[in-house]
């Protein structure tokens, strides 16, 4: 029996994870929200989980109902990510893996959104869109790696609609996508050019199905692609903007196409969450590996 | 108890140091550990040692422009490392309903 407790905290999201062999004992998670219009900051965010990092570790003990001494290993998040919360998170891990006298994982983000969503989906061997505000990628697992079969040249897709969200100032909470989301479902027109004015008044939930229509519409044909090149037959979708329920629509007519079976997780584990974190650090784990202290600084990249 | 900071202007260099005393050399080499890792944000210029003797903390940077910046960072991560220490080391301050 292997207990791992993982800490997630690379963007604005600060959650941390109790995994004990594949079953979630807790997972609490605290977001920063910022006012409409605006984006969140390295140095603001670092400092949110930093007021908040403490009491979100006691609860998700609490809800597991573990002491210290039950726990195995300690993994947290290593990178990519934004520098000043990753380090924020980094050293509060280390800081309990030596109290507790255990050993310390550093995990890579993607990898967590991978293994969580194979955790819960159970799907085997997935060709993977992982798509967030801060990644974009198309990935399959071939000898004994995770490789990058296409990703975005510029920007991730979470991104483009976050960014999309701030210019006409559509709240962030509980996230601007979801509140994208939510408008564009309202949204009966559907215009080629992203421009709609009615006489004094503007409509903006056309230009927002517009957007999902025609981001979510590349997603799909690069997984596609991926699929055709790997003789995949299993979509699995991860990060944030796997949310979205017209990108797992769209995708799944693509799959029901080709015969192939699409996976994808809710909010709780789409979203960056402490637990992806402790389920990648029990797979390292497993297999022997450990984070030497002197090794575990954290990495943008 | 911290102390403050010296400039000793050698060279053009500028120094800060300070002494962080901890209850015993094993909390001391905890905070060390945990803070010592990840680099500093900017290249060329600061330079940055942590070294433990005894129970205390030596932390010492040359570098004026980001000195300020990386003097305050260090100082909030290391009361993080504090707070975590107290919140969840095992201590004579412990009662029952802190986790620990």
């Amino acid at each position: 029996m292997t207990v791992v407790i993982g800490f997630e905290g690379s963007a604005n999201k600060i959650g941390v994870g109790i995994i004990r062999d594949g079953e979630v004992l807790s997972n609490p998670r605290r977001t920063y929200i910022t006012p409409p219009g605006q984006g969140f900051m390295p140095s603001d965010t670092a400092r949110h989980h930093r007021a908040v990092i403490l009491t979100v570790l006691k609860e998700a003990l609490e809800e597991a109902g573990l002491k210290p001494a039950d726990i195995d290993c300690v993994a947290y998040t290593k990178g990519p990510g934004m520098g000043a919360p990753l380090v924020t998170v980094a050293i509060v891990a280390r800081t309990v893996a030596q109290l507790w006298g255990k050993p310390l994982l550093g995990v890579n983000h993607c990898i967590g959104h991978i293994e969580m969503g194979r955790l819960i989906t159970k799907a085997s061997n997935p060709t993977v869109l992982y798509v967030s505000g801060g990644n974009t990628q198309v990935i399959a697992y071939s000898e004994r790696r995770y490789r990058i079969f296409g990703e975005t040249i510029d920007i991730a897709v979470g991104n483009c609609l976050d960014r999309f969200a701030r210019v006409i100032k559509i709240s962030n909470d509980p996230s601007p996508g979801y509140n994208i989301e939510q408008m564009a479902k309202t949204g009966t027109q559907y215009v080629e050019l992203p421009y709609t004015v009615k006489g004094m008044d503007v409509s903006f939930s056309g230009i927002l199905s517009y957007i999902e229509e025609t981001v979510f519409a590349m997603l799909v044909e690069i997984t596609e692609r991926a699929m055709a090149h790997c003789s995949s037959q299993e979509v699995l979708i991860v990060g944030g903007v796997g949310c979205n329920l017209r990108l797992q629509e769209m995708m799944g007519v693509m799959c029901e196409e080709r015969g192939a079976k699409l996976f994808a997780t809710d909010d709780r584990f789409c979203i960056d969450n402490g637990a992806m974190i402790a389920q990648a650090g029990w797979e390292m784990f497993q297999s022997g590996q450990v984070t030497e202290l002197e090794d575990s600084w954290i990495t943008q990249r | 108890m911290a102390t403050g900071g010296d400039s000793n202007l050698e060279a053009g260099k500028l120094e800060f140091s300070l002494d962080v005393p901890f209850p015993s050399s094993h909390e001391a080499l905890i905070a060390l550990r945990s803070l010592s890792p990840d680099q500093e944000p900017r290249r060329g210029g600061i330079s940055k040692q942590l070294s433990v003797s005894g129970s205390t903390l030596r932390w010492s940077a040359d570098e004026a422009r980001i000195l300020r910046v990386s003097v305050s960072s260090f100082l909030d991560h290391l009361s993080l490392v504090i707070e975590t220490m107290e919140m969840f080391g095992p201590s004579l301050l412990c009662d029952a309903a802190q986790v620990c």
